[in-house]
């Protein structure tokens, strides 16, 4: 059998077989294929071994997709499924303690490590400014005027506990408010995180 | 939009994953749809015996998880088969752990795949695997992901982390020892 000096024709091979060529390459291929026997013999070990690519198993896509949470409510860290009815509750208290007190809201800060948590920097800038009640080791409370705590209402239930838009809340929006966070046990637990440091700091 | 076999104008990644962060699950379907056998070729090919569904299963939650860091530069599926070869990195490291610590039996490879390989498997696919057992572990990756998947010498480098002549080098050797195994067979 000849040696086939066509590096070039050689590298093809593969692509020859997934038709990937242009054309004036693939008839190139083809020419030099009439002629090296050597190049006939790749591309029959080539095709076996393309063809024995079908022993992997069948993927079911509806059960892939079932895992795959929707979009902006994916989280890759941990899940916490028992701590999210409590932290509804907590965020609704605070919020009431918002709506009730009028201009400030005090906030003790106890250095709570959850600040520094991955899963805490993936929430949006409107609740940016809430970790400055919670640097990690400072003991001082801090006060939060109203206006920090200031966004507007989002149509979207998860959006609005996190915008937390105390001021335009009349009593039956947040009764609604809470309601629509009792419905939060189906979502990923971390992105209540950082309302978790806003209210109290601590290691809930 | 490239057309699809039928005719119809067929969506390209990039269009299903801006569907799906708009909210339409059903983009999710297309997507894992296009690319979930693709990836489970890989890992077989790439000597995965078990548990390949949850390992597609788990590159396409991390894949989905981190899209907002998928630019395009390169092609979805490549992107894929970068995230899956570091879950069977991982995977492997762990067994090899897990190995040290508990002393086990060694395992016969049958189970689901060994089932599945009983239904279909011909005498062809055999030697083929066998052939590929003769290869390094990066050899073996870069040869399946040139000769089953048709990726490009600069696209498997991605995936497996190289440069386009280390790839070139790992295909030459391969073919070479792949070839003579099926031909003593
Ligand atoms: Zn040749």
């Amino acid at each position: 059998m000849n040696k086939c000096t066509d590096s070039d024709v050689q590298e093809m091979l593969p692509d020859l077989l997934h038709r990937a060529l242009a054309e004036g390459e693939r008839l190139r291929v083809e020419e030099h294929l009439a002629t090296c026997e050597s190049c006939q013999e790749d591309l029959d070990v080539l095709r076996t071994v393309k063809s024995a690519a079908v022993f992997a198993p069948s993927i079911d896509v509806d059960r892939v997709v079932r895992q795959i949470p929707p979009y902006r409510t994916i989280v890759p860290a941990v899940e916490r499924p028992a701590r999210t009815r409590v932290v509804s509750w907590l965020v609704a208290a605070s919020l009431a303690i918002v709506v009730l007190g009028g201009g400030s809201v005090l906030l003790q800060s106890n250095g709570s490590p959850a600040s520094n948590s991955p899963r805490y920097q993936q929430l949006p800038n409107r609740i940016a400014k809430a970790p400055e009640a919670t640097k990690p080791g400072s003991t001082e409370p801090v006060v939060v005027p109203m206006a920090v705590v200031q966004p507007s209402i989002a149509p979207h239930p998860h959006a609005l506990a996190l915008a937390a838009d105390a001021d335009g809340l009349s009593d039956g929006s947040l009764v609604q408010l809470m309601n629509d966070m009792d419905g939060f046990d189906a979502l990923p637990g971390s992105e209540l995180d950082p309302v978790i440091s806003v209210d109290s700091g601590d290691s809930l | 939009m490239t057309p699809s076999p039928e005719g119809r104008p067929q969506e390209t990644d990039m269009e299903l994953i801006n569907r799906w962060r708009a909210g339409d699950g059903r983009a999710a379907t297309r997507l894992v749809g296009r690319h979930s056998q693709a990836l489970a070729r890989f890992a077989a090919s790439a000597g995965e015996r078990e548990g390949i569904e949850e390992l597609v299963q788990d590159t396409f939650v991390r894949a989905f998880a981190s899209l907002d860091s998928f630019r395009g530069a390169s092609t979805l599926r490549t992107w894929l088969f970068t995230i899956e070869r570091r879950l069977m990195l991982d995977r492997r490291r762990a067994e090899r752990r897990s190995r040290e610590t508990v002393p086990v039996e060694e395992t016969d490879h049958v189970s689901e795949y060994g089932a599945l390989d009983g239904l279909i498997a011909e005498e062809a696919q055999e030697r083929v695997r066998k052939s590929l057992d003769a290869l390094s572990p990066t050899q073996r990756e870069v040869f399946t992901l040139r000769v089953q998947q048709g990726l490009s010498y600069k696209e498997i480098a991605e995936v497996v982390g190289s440069t386009e002549g280390a790839a070139r080098v790992h295909y030459h050797n391969a073919i070479k020892t792949v070839k003579e195994f099926l031909k003593d067979e």
